[in-house]
């Protein structure tokens, strides 16, 4: 019972950058020794709660390079410190990335929508993080720069397990690029939670292309049911190159359902979890199929 | 009825300042070089405390109390029971802490957040002891026990088996009832913890006085229990403690007593000789108060032909660390009990277990709605298992008009004057589709609709013939200004659901003056007579009520001193409102010609050096008439994912004559929200190892319902019944906790209609109606 | 710790401030100044009491170091209206009983001004999700969307503003 949420009790040096060079620049300075600020909605809930301390702040959410939504032909890059709400509210997503509005629409409420930005949400490293599995059935790429240099990581490959992600202490996330999806493609992501505005019980997102009536490439991610938001590849492989029918998604939907091994916590049971993967995993391959142009 | 301003919509007098973030809650109080507080509070759910060492927050400049430091008063924080039926266990801060969370120590400092370092520089030493956090393993013998002795009264009494206290009643010969019945049906309900989550935290702020005494600026529903209680834990002169009214950001019971925090500032701001702010923060907060939980066994006997016969209850209540007035509640929930239905020949035991958990207190029904959601559910187990339709079933054997009713247990009865069950039952059932219901069998499909009914009440006030265990009675004073303005002093708080605004139209009605020219005083204990207490919906039929007996004085002096004037006898003469000048006048009785003003007559009064035309009062009510509510809810059960939706519900409220309409509307639909969380969402619950809430102190595991919980605007439907309390101001009796009641118990019957699944405990979650429909739970026709 | 000059515009006036690195703006605004409608419920974000607006867009104070706001606009309840100038929604909230105990109320009053300010005529669905993230435990929320509702009726039936 030593929390106090009144107040900000951890003692720290704030470093405001409003550019990417400073900001890297102040990483690699205090490496090890300092956190990213950007919306806050979660860091400082974590600092409040005593489970996170640093020396040194870097904020980094005026760094307007960083601000940006753009989609060139058919990609879609982010600048993570996009927040939320923009996101939501841009109609290139809401038009062409489902899964992605869908997310976002659900998440927490307006005004932490506001502050929020995208990068924090993925550099959180939650299992829950709503963002993740639209972006892991896109196959999005992350942008991780530090003084060092760029490099390129699928989103696969980022989350390591609760509040762990591959992002090295003197790095910061600078992109997020979403690759040409293809034709005849569809997208979606379904949510339970407690109340509305709330962390995800469960999530998952579906993305596919189709061709004629078969399902050409689809991919499937659920979160909060693994330490981190994770594929379910075994699924993928049945849809794949079938016929599009009631029963394929079915047996889709319970091998994923089989395949995962989620856990109780204060938000639901593991076998709640269980249950309604395939319940929402079924909807999500219908409505992703449906977007896709496909009949049912 | 044709009324001035009783049931007319009017702007709430604090409407304007709650607009515009002006209207000051105990949390926004500042006095200048005011120090603020933390509290140091417990990490273990039992321990004995060897040694407190506070040098190191003291070098930090900051001023620390503890144990050995305040007064060694026993007391209870509720005090609303007289004192020889008062249990008392808690000290001001304790030397054997009973439950995480419990403060231990507290510190006080320039800056909060010296305060909190300070806090956390305390060292404290246990002696870390068993605990016990399950009520029935803490009725085992071989259970470690929290008190040897606690006081009654003044008495000391020993606990055994951690039995905090009993409650045992028996009505007739219900073994004999039993044996005559043809069936006889008996079930196990279980009712959790929650979580008031008042949207303000409890707070005080404690300035020390020149003349040795103190102000309290605090979140309370008493000022007056307050004062008292302070008075006697510290030993000062009652004339020497003020404590403000002020408004308070919801209460739904949390701030009932005067709470445990406030003695902690006061301990510190009389050490610091400085005034102390002490403010909640919202993980301190949900370490001091849960609503009542209760597992509770009922069996009730039938006749063929649907006739109670008879009934058995026996109820569990796990109190957790303390008791916050235990003993009334066990009576409070055999009255709710008995009051329902005519039961015959009936039994109730009731007891109240001492565990190592956050202490439980009244929330919004005071063992209201936990018995309400055993008997409503079991109403409809009967009806099923017995083939009769739940509303004519309950129409047989309500208790209403002419019937004794229990109004806070078995020392506080009156008989019954009005009632409007049989209107709500027909009315809700035609707004609903009752005769159009079908049973679950008929349903089919992943989504299934159904619908419930329960019906509840709660008593308004505790008043009766004779004065029982309770203190109930209320105090105004008001006065007529010079320019025919009235001031209205109440110490009855406000929680938000209008009992101010009422109490002015009470006054405005009698009086005849229009409602803008009615004010509500700024108030202090100092400024007002007693009021025990803004709890038992007793602020519009008991608070009113003293009001409305203090008009009328006002009314015979104000004709007195006109008689003078106009030379005429006070007899004759009456008063009237004319809206064409928005004033009052004294006028000869159907002779208006002959009149004058009030504001004439108050000004006169003053240059005639006659005095002020003022009354102050006390008034006892001597009814406890019930308030009734009628629940119809329909819900959609999603049988994949067990997620309930409730497109529809309907309201209907029996509160005689509706003072604030908007605010009785306000009150329902308010308790609809609070009801589905009851019903579906909410559960305060602790680890069973270590005794730590589950939630960690942080609401983002302690859900309550949010905006789009709630069903849509024009799906709620709201009806008052056309009654007429005969002892109520202008007819009016109370709905603040009623308004609750049965919302919990329609909401599980109406999950067993569409699904046939009856669930005995609450919240109904989604996880547990999905396990209960893969075949975890028995099912039912 | 050290403090830092912030330059903030605070309902219109511009105001130079100091403060340190972990001042929340929630407490700026209480305590240094004065500014009390903006209140504490649960500091982490889940309850809305706290709602201001940043550069129009409703924000929790609770969770917002007053340093990153240095350069911005910042709008709480004393900004909205005042006793003698009420904002046509506080007007609306007293109308339709939209205020009980009145601690939530700065908060959904501001949630109410952005979203009409973002979407004129919206939705009963629209006005519900809109105001999830602050927590009312009095009114069961009906009369504080009928208010906001019934404030975006007028607006939209005001012809000054009806456009071609």
């Amino acid at each position: 019972m030593k929390t106090n949420t009144k107040i900000l009790t951890s003692e720290f040096e704030y470093l405001e950058c409003p550019t990417l060079a400073e900001a890297l620049n102040c990483l690699s300075k205090y490496n090890g020794k300092a956190k990213i600020l950007a919306g806050g909605t979660d860091l400082l809930i974590k600092m409040k709660s005593g489970l996170l301390q640093c020396q040194y702040l870097i904020f980094v959410k005026k760094i307007e390079a960083l601000n940006y939504l753009i989609s060139d032909k058919k990609t879609l890059r982010i600048g993570p410190m996009i927040n939320l709400r923009s996101i939501e509210k841009n109609e290139q997503v809401k038009a062409y990335y489902s899964a992605l509005f869908e997310a976002v629409r659900s998440m927490a409420a307006t005004s932490v929508k506001n502050m929020a930005t995208i990068g924090g949400n993925l550099c959180n490293g939650s299992p829950a993080a709503d963002t993740a599995p639209p972006l892991l059935v896109y196959g999005a790429t992350l942008k991780l720069s530090s003084m060092r240099g760029d490099r390129i990581v699928p989103v696969e490959e980022f989350f390591l397990g609760p509040s762990q992600t591959v992002l090295e202490s003197d790095e910061l996330l600078t992109e997020i690029c979403l690759p040409d999806l293809g034709d005849q493609v569809g997208s979606s992501f379904l949510k339970l939670g407690r109340v509305s505005a709330d962390i995800a019980k469960i999530n998952v997102a579906v993305c596919l292309n189709r061709n004629g009536k078969t399902v050409g490439n689809c991919r499937i991610a659920f979160g909060s049911v693994a330490p981190t938001p994770i594929r379910i590849p075994e699924a993928e492989e049945i849809l794949k190159g079938q016929e599009m029918s009631d029963e394929l998604i079915v047996k889709a939907a319970k091998a994923a359902a089989g395949l995962i091994k989620p856990i109780t916590d204060k938000r639901s049971t593991n076998s709640y979890r269980q249950q309604v993967s395939k319940v929402i995993l079924e909807e999500g391959i219908r409505s992703a199929w449906q977007r896709a142009g496909g009949e049912l | 009825m044709d009324f001035q301003v009783i049931g007319k919509v009017l702007p709430r007098k604090d409407g304007i300042a709650k607009v515009c973030g002006k209207e000051p809650f105990a949390s926004d109080i500042v006095v200048p070089h005011m120090l603020y507080a933390v509290t140091l509070r417990s990490e273990h759910a039992h321990a004995e405390i060897i040694k407190i060492d506070t040098s190191e927050a003291e070098s930090m400049g900051a001023v620390c109390i503890t144990p050995t430091e305040v007064p060694d008063f026993t007391y209870n924080e509720r005090t609303v029971s007289i004192p020889e039926k008062t249990f008392c266990d808690r000290k001001v801060l304790p030397r054997r802490v009973r439950h995480v969370g419990e403060a231990i120590a507290a510190v006080a400092a320039e800056t909060e957040e010296l305060a909190f370092r300070a806090m956390q520089a305390i060292k404290v030493e246990y002696n870390v002891l068993p605990s016990v956090l399950d009520p029935e393993e803490a009725m085992q013998p071989e259970a470690a026990s929290l008190y040897d002795e606690i006081l009654l009264g003044k008495q000391q009494l020993k606990v055994k088996n951690n039995v905090a206290c009993e409650r045992n009643i028996v009505i007739g010969d219900p073994e004999a009832g039993f044996a005559a019945a043809d069936y006889i049906v008996e079930r196990d309900y279980d009712l959790p913890r929650i979580y008031h989550h008042q949207m303000e935290t409890k707070t005080v702020v404690c300035q020390p006085e020149a003349n040795g005494g103190i102000t309290i600026w605090t979140t309370t529903q008493t000022i007056h229990n307050v004062r008292q209680l302070l008075g006697q834990i510290f030993e000062l002169p009652l004339s020497k403690i003020n404590v403000k009214k002020l408004s308070i950001g919801g209460s739904f019971g949390s701030s009932i007593q005067m709470n445990s925090m406030i003695p902690i500032c006061v301990a510190l701001a009389l050490k610091a000789r400085c005034p102390v702010k002490l403010v909640s923060s919202r993980e301190d907060d949900i370490h001091d108060h849960v609503k009542f939980p209760a597992r509770i066994k009922l069996k009730v006997g039938v006749t063929k032909d649907a006739k109670i016969v008879a009934a058995d209850m026996r109820v569990l209540v796990d109190i957790g660390a303390h008791q916050i007035n235990s003993y009334p509640l066990l009576g409070c929930m055999s009255g709710w009990y008995a009051s329902l239905y005519k039961w015959q020949d009936f039994r109730f035991d009731g007891t109240a277990v001492y565990t190592n958990k956050v202490p439980g207190c009244a929330m919004q029904g005071y063992g209201n709605p936990e018995v309400n959601f055993a008997v409503e559910s079991h109403m409809d187990v009967i009806a099923n298992e017995c083939g009769f339709d739940p509303i004519e079933f309950r129409l047989k054997n309500y208790v209403g008009i002419g019937d004794e009713f229990w109004g806070q247990g078995p020392t506080v009865k009156s008989i019954i004057k009005s009632c409007g069950v049989e209107e709500m039952l027909t009315v809700g059932a035609e707004k609903i589709g009752w005769s159009e219901r079908r049973s679950s069998q008929a349903k089919t499909g992943r989504y299934r609709k159904g619908v419930g009914i329960a019906r509840g009440f709660h008593t308004s006030g505790t008043g009766g013939p004779k004065p029982g265990e309770v203190i109930d009675y209320s105090s105004a004073t008001i006065k007529i200004n010079e320019d025919g303005t009235v001031d209205v002093l109440s110490p009855v708080m406000d929680l938000g659901g209008g009992t101010g605004e009422a109490t002015v139209k009470v006054v405005a009605e009698l009086l005849k003056v229009p409602y803008d020219k009615v004010e509500l005083a700024i108030v202090d204990t100092r400024t007002t007579g007693y009021d025990v207490n803004t709890h038992a919906t007793r602020g519009v039929y008991c608070g009113c009520g003293a009001a409305l007996h203090v008009a009328k004085q006002v009314k015979i002096k104000l004709l007195e001193f006109a008689s003078r004037i106009l030379e005429e006898n006070p007899d004759d003469l009456d008063l009237s409102y004319e809206p064409e000048d928005n004033k009052t006048i004294i006028h000869v009785k159907r002779f208006k010609q002959k009149q004058i003003s009030i504001g004439e007559v108050a000004k006169l009064a003053q240059i005639y050096s006659w005095g002020t035309i003022a009354v102050s009062d006390s008034y006892r009510q001597r009814n406890c008439p019930p308030c009734f509510v009628a629940h119809f809810i329909e819900v959609e059960v999603d049988t994949w994912t067990g997620i309930v939706k409730v497109p529809r519900a309907i309201l209907l409220a029996d509160s005689g004559t509706p003072i604030n309409p908007d605010m009785l509307e306000g009150q329902l639909i308010g308790s609809l929200s609070r009801g589905l969380g009851y019903a579906a969402y909410e559960s305060t619950e602790n680890d069973l190892e270590t005794g730590k809430l589950l939630c960690g102190g942080f609401i983002t595991d302690n859900k309550i319902p949010t905006s789009c919980e709630m069903p849509l605007m024009d799906n709620i439907q709201v009806y008052f019944a056309h009654t007429y309390e005969p002892t109520g101001p202008f007819g009016a009796k109370g709905i603040g906790e009623a308004a609750l009641n049965s919302v919990a118990a329609a909401y599980a019957n109406a999950i067993y209609n569409a699904i046939g699944i009856r669930f005995y405990q609450t919240p109904i979650t989604p996880e547990r109606i999905l396990q209960a429909l893969e075949g975890g739970a028995s099912v039912e026709n | 710790m050290e403090k830092r000059l912030i330059k903030v515009t605070i309902n219109g006036k511009l105001r130079e401030l100091f403060v340190k690195s972990n001042d929340l703006l929630l407490n700026v605004l209480r305590n240094d100044l004065n500014l009390m409608g903006t209140k504490y419920g649960c500091g982490i974000g889940e309850c809305g009491a706290c709602t201001v607006l940043l550069d129009g867009q409703t924000v929790l104070a609770c969770l917002i170091l007053a340093v990153t706001v240095d350069g911005q606009e910042i709008t709480t309840i004393e900004g909205m209206g005042d006793p003698v100038q009420l904002h046509p929604l506080q007007e609306s909230f007293i109308e339709h009983g939209a205020v009980q105990c009145g601690f939530c109320t700065p908060g959904m009053l501001l949630a109410g001004e952005a979203l009409l300010k973002e979407n004129p005529n919206p939705s009963e669905e629209e006005i519900r999700e809109y105001l999830r993230g602050n927590l009312c435990r009095c009114t069961g929320y009906a009369a504080i969307v009928k208010a906001i509702k019934s404030e975006a009726k007028s607006q939209s039936a005001d012809p000054g503003t009806l456009s071609e």
